[in-house]
């Protein structure tokens, strides 16, 4: 009786073992081999003379890639409505100019910090189905205007 | 030694009376404010609150409940563990002396942020910049805590020298786990709070974002084992007695707990997973780290259920589920631990998810994490805790519970609450509704899916709060006014905390080594951020108000 108590013990510490190793393994598979990556890249930046380090607004870069400069400040977003026909690749440097903020596009999964003193670059490459009206929220507590803090980001498909 | 009365133990008892008592008003102070902020964010209600009432009882409902409830209810349970299965007196000065700090510092920061001037919410992201009372009350508590966790040890050091060759009783090694893991967690957070939070509130010190989240979280997510050892020692210890039965498992109940040692710190940065200027590869171990520390989870999942199924066995349960109708559902200090710990494994799950930084994403700062933890914290911790506390009240004052049929129905109240609750905001937070939010329908340009989620999700919490409700009068009402009873209650939990198998002592009751390879874990999972984080170079920013005002240049 004991025995059997034992292997059904061992058999459990087997498969929870076997478990986490297979979610790590497809973890780490999506990172390396796929490229799907949290944000990780940030240069630090003066919040004194941000003027000199990012111009607020949306460039095309190349026919379908572009480049998406935000600051964040209490309590809105500059630029606060984003326009993009056809994108394929944005690139998003974001940074605040006060507090922490959270740049999230609902529907998407746009979702990262903004810190003040840093500035961050994230790579989005939007579906090709999405098309049409987003919302665009802040979604880290910024001080009380926070729920004020939203925008807009529309997608032309042509 | 369980038979021995509260006399010998009477100042102990004292603490945690006061200890309960406290814990209890937070817990309603705290609950009104759940309420009241979930009724506010709700679709179609009334405003009846402004945004920075909403902040302010946001932040006071954080404070209060997720660190002032549960430290100080874990407080008068180690207590009672401690002193009654050890049988050793703790040091008054060190438990009188961190109580009365505690008390004070929680006493401090709960007026700070009362007064409206402290609307940071409990995780005080800088720069934003409350009033200084607000981090000295929390540096007070934090140092009251301290000397408390001391006197543990203290009494530990002392039975072990009687009892060298003895193996550390189930409780006993729960409740140390659950203070070493706070000795791990708080250190670099007091540094911190000092260095740079209180500087910034008192003259408009700058700080670092990065620098100043990643000491929080250094201390956050320890901060859920300091809550969840404690549940998970109730499982283990008192559950299986309450059912008439024993652990399945002793071994693996301690494997556990060492587990919990090792891997509950070295974790922080998965709550910052899409915090920029933190690489991949902090992140990847920080995953790695977090994945061995849903093991012992895992493992009291099997065990606990194991437990319960003989048990219910033993008590004539047939049949591959028949054990479950035996079990001893209508006590309630026994419901509430297994409607919590069933909880506790849906929790676990979504916490997987957040725990999988490719996918973290989707769900960060939204409403999904509001439910997840409200599984855990919310449930795996507060409802045992409810569940401990019809024993302990007995126990402790010597009284009955006020009214037995409210104590049976209320701990299913709570699971059927909080079921509909966290099953809505889990399912909104996958559509992107964000967290710590007064009013979340954006003036009409939300998503009309939001809607109906956010309408169950008040059923629910409208459920569970009134369960909420229920628990405190019943507790209060039975402090005050329970039927006196003569000195054992049944079931007496003096005889439940009692470890009757103590054996030889062995290689897992060898704390201190696992101390140190618990350090050496968190020297190596966090010299990776950190020297990111320093050899950018800190970008230092001056401290805002939550009103926007900015106080230096
Ligand atoms: C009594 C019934 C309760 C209700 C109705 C309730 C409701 C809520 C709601 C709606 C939020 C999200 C607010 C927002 O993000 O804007 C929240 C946050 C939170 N709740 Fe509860 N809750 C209750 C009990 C508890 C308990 C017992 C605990 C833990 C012991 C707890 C811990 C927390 C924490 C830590 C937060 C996060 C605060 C923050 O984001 O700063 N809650 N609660
Ligand atoms: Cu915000
Ligand atoms: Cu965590």
């Amino acid at each position: 009786m004991a025995g059997k108590a034992e292997k059904l013990e061992y058999a459990w510490i087997a498969l929870v073992v076997v478990m986490l190793t297979i979610f790590l393994g497809i973890l780490g598979y999506a990172v390396i081999g796929e490229g799907y990556s949290a944000p990780e890249d940030a240069v630090t930046c003066n919040v004194k003379k941000l003027e000199e380090q990012i111009t607020p607004g949306v460039k095309e870069v190349a026919p379908g890639v572009y480049e998406v400069d935000i600051v964040a400040r209490m309590w809105a977003w500059q630029p606060n409505e984003i326009v993009l026909e056809n994108p394929k690749k944005v690139i998003f440097r974001i940074t605040s100019a006060d507090v922490q903020h959270g740049f999230e596009i609902v529907g998407t999964n746009v979702n990262f910090m903004v810190f003040p003193g840093y500035i961050a670059e994230i790579t989005w490459y939007p579906p090709s189905d999405a098309e049409g009206e987003f919302l665009i929220v802040c979604n880290e507590y910024c001080g009380l205007g926070h729920q004020n803090m939203y925008g807009k980001l529309i997608i032309i498909r042509s | 030694m369980a038979s021995e009365g509260g006399a010998r133990f009477a100042f102990e008892d004292k603490i945690s009376r006061a200890a309960l008592v406290f814990a209890f008003l937070m817990l309603a102070v705290g609950g009104l404010f759940g309420i009241t902020q979930l009724l506010a964010r709700t679709p179609y209600a009334p405003q009846f609150i402004s945004a920075k009432t909403y902040y302010t009882i946001l932040t006071g409902h954080g404070v209060f409940l997720a660190i002032v409830w549960t430290a100080f209810f874990i407080v008068a349970f180690s207590n009672y563990v401690i002193t009654r299965e050890l049988g050793v007196n703790l040091s008054r000065t060190l438990l009188g002396f961190g109580a009365l700090l505690a008390i004070v510092g929680s006493l401090i920061a709960g007026l700070a942020i009362l007064s409206g001037k402290a609307a940071v919410l409990y995780t005080f992201y800088a720069p934003l910049k409350a009033h200084p009372a607000f981090y000295l009350g929390a540096a007070i508590l934090i140092i009251g805590t301290w000397l408390i966790g001391a006197a543990y040890f203290k009494a530990y050091l002392q039975w072990k020298k009687a009892n060298p060759s003895k193996e550390i009783p189930l409780g006993t090694m729960g409740i140390l786990a659950t203070w070493i893991v706070w000795f791990e967690a708080t250190p670099p957070l007091a540094f911190m709070v000092l260095k740079d939070l209180v500087p910034m509130a008192l003259w408009g010190k700058s700080v670092d974002v990065l620098e100043t989240r990643t000491y929080f979280w250094y201390f956050g997510h320890p901060l859920v084992y300091f809550w969840i050892i404690p549940a998970v020692t109730y499982w283990y210890h008192i559950l299986p007695k309450l059912a008439g039965g024993r652990v399945f498992s002793r071994t693996m109940a301690k494997v556990a707990f060492i587990l919990f040692i090792l891997a509950s710190t070295p974790v922080g940065v998965h709550h910052q997973f899409v915090d920029p200027g933190i690489s991949n590869i902090a992140k990847f171990v920080h995953t790695v780290f977090t994945f061995i520390v849903a093991t012992p989870s895992l493992l009291t999942a099997f065990n606990v259920l194991a437990t319960l199924e003989i048990a219910g066995r033993m008590r004539g349960g047939k049949g591959f589920l028949g054990w479950l109708k035996t079990l001893p559902w209508r006590e309630p200090a026994f419901s509430a631990g297994v409607l919590a710990f069933i909880i506790f494994g849906f929790g676990g799950i979504s916490g997987v998810v957040n725990a999988s930084y490719i996918v973290n994403y989707i769900v960060h700062n939204t409403v999904w994490v509001v439910g997840h933890f409200h599984l855990t914290v919310g449930t795996a911790a507060t409802l045992t805790f409810m569940g401990a506390s019809y024993l302990m009240i007995p126990a402790l004052f010597g009284r009955s519970i006020y009214s037995q049929a409210l104590a049976r129905a209320q701990p299913f109240v709570w699971f059927i609450g909080m079921s509909i609750f966290s099953f809505s905001l889990h399912t909104a937070g996958l559509l992107g509704v964000p967290r710590r939010t007064y009013n979340v329908m954006y003036a009409g340009n939300a998503p009309d899916a939001w809607i109906p989620l956010l309408l169950a999700a008040a059923l629910g919490g409208i459920v569970f709060a009134s369960s909420g409700a229920v628990f405190v009068f019943n507790a209060l009402a039975s402090i005050l006014a329970g039927p006196r009873i003569n000195p054992h209650p049944k079931p007496n939990l003096a005889e439940l905390v009692d470890d009757e198998e103590v054996g030889p002592a062995g290689a897992l009751d060898r704390l201190s080594i696992w101390l140190l390879l618990a350090l050496a874990l968190i020297v190596f999972a966090y010299a990776i951020p950190f020297y990111e984080i320093y050899s950018t170079g800190l970008s230092l920013v001056p401290p805002v108000t939550p009103e926007g005002l900015r106080l230096t240049g």
